[in-house]
């Protein structure tokens, strides 16, 4: 059992605060024996409760790369098997909006198969709320919050790079809850074309930071134009130790089948890792080169999509990632990567470098590890009334290597859904796509009472 | 005698007045012209100052039948469309901010943008669910007259003013009587008709005092599968000041 914030205590307890604040007086709920019916239309206005039970399995293949030669690195179980418990709590009244996402997971792994080098099994419950919210209206145009929150923006579906809260923007998985951190905003509407919105994370929340260092509080100042047709925001933000990212989102509704979009940032210094040559043992470490400089790298990203007459959407984008290595850094990381990858499993001292260099490898604070994307997706909903799928190529043109995913959801009736991910990578070993899985397929029933 | 000429002087006058008023009224819908009468007609498809309404949605494609109730607000071209039922799509919510689409659902991280022509539910567009602008987004090229279910209506041959709008061409009857659309007809660029809609207006709403008809239903035939049908019932429709934080994307909670 995992405890921290994530015990059953706080999973009960956020059900428990929230049915508190329901029955307190003055909330129109706690008069139900006076007026029944009064109360039940209020209760049903007011409240609204969304109950989710998922149950999936997990089939994946690691790839034996230098990242992780047999396995015995990350050491990835190769099944697993979870059930989660999903309640969605909202109450709304004029001035006050409360929101919980408390979660019940249990989780099973299994590592076994032949070439593996760790065997067994193991059981894990998690109990945690991923996400709540308290919002006050000031005034019409005028709203402050406080909560644990998965604060998303932007139109693309690679990754965000607008968003220097979260690296991960949930679309590769659907299925999968991004998890939150905890957010102070401020929202101001001027007017209804325009936005202007304060935001800080005060905690790490659940969603760990990417990269080598602890968590950082950013400070950041979002600005967002509507108009008849398209869309833009500007997100000027400040990293407590580290430095300011302008990030930029744009979008056009050119006609009624064709949008048109972009999202770039450009950050001043960084924290993530680039190896170097030195006189270490392997002959090069993974660096911070950009830590105390103030160099500017540009992330851009644009896209497009185009909805057929037959209702499907085929989406391309190109992402150029100014952080990501160029050829000859590539070549360094791969090398550094091999040299410490021979010694794993020496059982000296070296062990213990080796290993820190593959962790440092393996999670470098990159969102991605190269320069150059494109993505091609084609996605339909509500094939024959019951059938929504996304076929979807990611690939790395520096390197070739490639990702593709197929994300199939099958509606039995109005409650239940059969999904099924499946995930290819192609490449080789020493590529991006080819280092940590050969590939995935996530198959599972999700029903909503 | 003087009997005699009053009467004759009643009919008379009974005359000129059904006359003049007959008149009177063919001068006051005569002289509205083809912008004003698809105006008044929009008025009673939801092109209010802010207006809330459910929608129970029926679809048949292909022989398979689907439902969904939606709760809809919207003011102006704007609209948040939220899932009611059934539970499985409970929680999705559609925000149209002018020509802006994003649609929500819960678990999925963040907002999609998707585009009007992506299709809500069988042969509705995205664009059928809120309020209708069609004097804003059609040119008018020509007017003439038609009869639709014994009723006389003007016929509007609309063409899009640009290609930010739903549908590129509707031929749409508007009833002389009562100033609302009754049928509408809808085309492809290349001219082809791909679906055809009748309304019911049983609803009515009070404005500035003035009971006026109020869109109630909306039928949805494909004009190539006669079978596939959609319909759209509206039912609880309120009048009501909405702000602009209702369709605002960094509160919409997902």
């Amino acid at each position: 059992m995992k405890y921290h914030a994530s015990s059953p205590v706080y999973f009960l307890a956020a059900v428990l605060a929230f049915l508190a604040v329901l029955i307190w007086p003055g909330t129109g709920f706690a008069d139900t024996d006076t007026e029944p019916v009064e109360t039940e239309k209020t209760f049903t206005e007011k409240f609204t409760m969304e109950f989710r039970a998922l149950t999936y399995g997990n089939l994946q293949e690691p790839s034996y790369s230098t990242q992780n030669q047999r396995n015995n690195f990350l050491r990835m179980p190769r099944y697993l098997g979870d059930i989660e418990l999903r309640p969605d709590l909202r109450f709304n009244v004029s001035a006050l909006e409360l929101m919980a996402k408390p979660r019940m997971r249990l989780e099973y792994n299994a590592w076994t198969g032949a070439g593996m080098r760790e065997q067994g099994s193991k059981w894990d419950d998690d109990w945690y709320v991923n996400e709540w919210l308290a919002r006050v209206k000031v005034r019409e145009n005028l709203f402050v919050s406080y909560g644990r929150e998965n604060l998303q923006w932007g139109p693309s579906f690679l990754f965000s790079p607008s968003n220097p809260f979260f690296p991960d923007n949930g679309r590769r998985n659907p299925y999968l809850e991004v998890p939150g951190s905890d957010f102070a905003r401020l929202v101001w509407i001027p007017e209804s074309s325009w936005t202007l919105s304060f935001i800080v994370n005060t905690e790490e929340g659940r969603n760990k930071p990417v990269g080598p260092d602890p968590f950082e509080k950013i400070y950041a100042a979002k600005i967002d134009y509507t108009g008849r047709e398209n869309y833009a925001s500007l997100i000027l933000s400040h990293k407590e130790h580290t430095g300011n990212t302008t990030g930029i989102v744009g979008g056009w509704t050119v006609s009624d089948a064709v949008l048109l979009y972009a999202e770039g940032a450009i950050t001043e210094g960084g924290r993530s890792l680039y190896p170097e040559r030195d006189h270490s043992f392997f002959g090069s470490s993974m660096q911070q080169i950009y830590k105390d400089g103030t160099a500017l790298k540009p992330v851009l990203l644009t896209g497009g999509s185009y909805t057929l007459e037959s209702k499907g959407t085929l989406t391309l984008e190109y992402a150029y990632n100014g952080q990501g290595y160029n050829d000859a850094q590539a070549d360094k990381y791969y090398a550094l990567r091999r040299r410490a990858a021979n010694v794993m499993d020496s059982g000296n001292i070296m062990t213990g470098l080796s290993q820190m260099t593959l962790g440092q490898t393996t999670n470098t604070g990159l969102k991605f590890l190269r320069r150059n994307y494109l993505l091609l997706q084609y996605a339909q909903n509500n094939i024959r009334n019951i059938i929504d799928l996304t076929l979807r190529w990611t690939q790395n043109i520096d390197d070739a290597s490639c990702q593709f995913t197929t994300l199939v959801t099958y509606y039995l009736g109005n409650h239940m859904e059969l999904f099924s991910i499946g995930t290819i990578n192609g490449g080789g070993k020493n590529t991006e796509f080819g280092s940590i899985l050969d590939y995935q397929l996530m198959m599972g029933i999700k029903y909503t009472f | 005698m003087n009997f005699q000429i009053n009467k004759h002087y009643f009919i008379i006058f009974v005359f000129i007045f059904i006359f003049c008023a007959g008149v009177s009224i063919s001068v006051v819908y005569g002289q509205m012209t083809p912008d004003e009468i698809l105006r008044k007609s929009d008025e009673a498809r939801g092109n209010a100052d802010g207006i809330e309404w459910e929608i129970a949605m029926n679809s048949i494609e292909s022989g398979r039948e689907q439902q969904r109730t939606i709760r809809v607000s919207a003011r102006s071209f704007n609209s948040l469309a939220e899932f009611l039922a059934p539970a499985n799509v409970k929680g999705q919510k559609m925000l149209m901010v002018d020509r802006n689409i994003w649609f929500v659902k819960p678990g999925l991280s963040k907002a999609v943008p998707i585009s009007p022509r992506q299709k809500l539910l069988g042969g509705a567009a995205n664009g059928d669910i809120a309020s209708t602008n069609y004097a804003g987004d059609y040119k008018i090229i020509d007017i003439s007259e038609g009869v639709f279910n014994r009723e006389h209506c003007y016929l509007l041959d609309l063409t899009a003013i640009d290609k930010k709008t739903t549908y590129d061409r509707i031929k749409y009857w508007i009833s002389k009587e009562r100033l609302v659309g009754v049928k509408a007809e809808f085309y492809t660029v290349s001219g082809k008709m791909f679906k055809t809609a009748v309304f019911e207006y049983n609803n009515s709403i009070n404005v500035e005092g003035e009971s006026r008809p109020f869109i109630s239903k909306i039928v949805i035939t494909n004009a190539i599968i006669k079978e596939d049908v959609t319909t759209m019932n509206f039912r609880k429709v309120s009048f009501k000041k909405i702000p602009d934080s209702m369709f605002n994307l960094n509160l919409l909670v997902k």
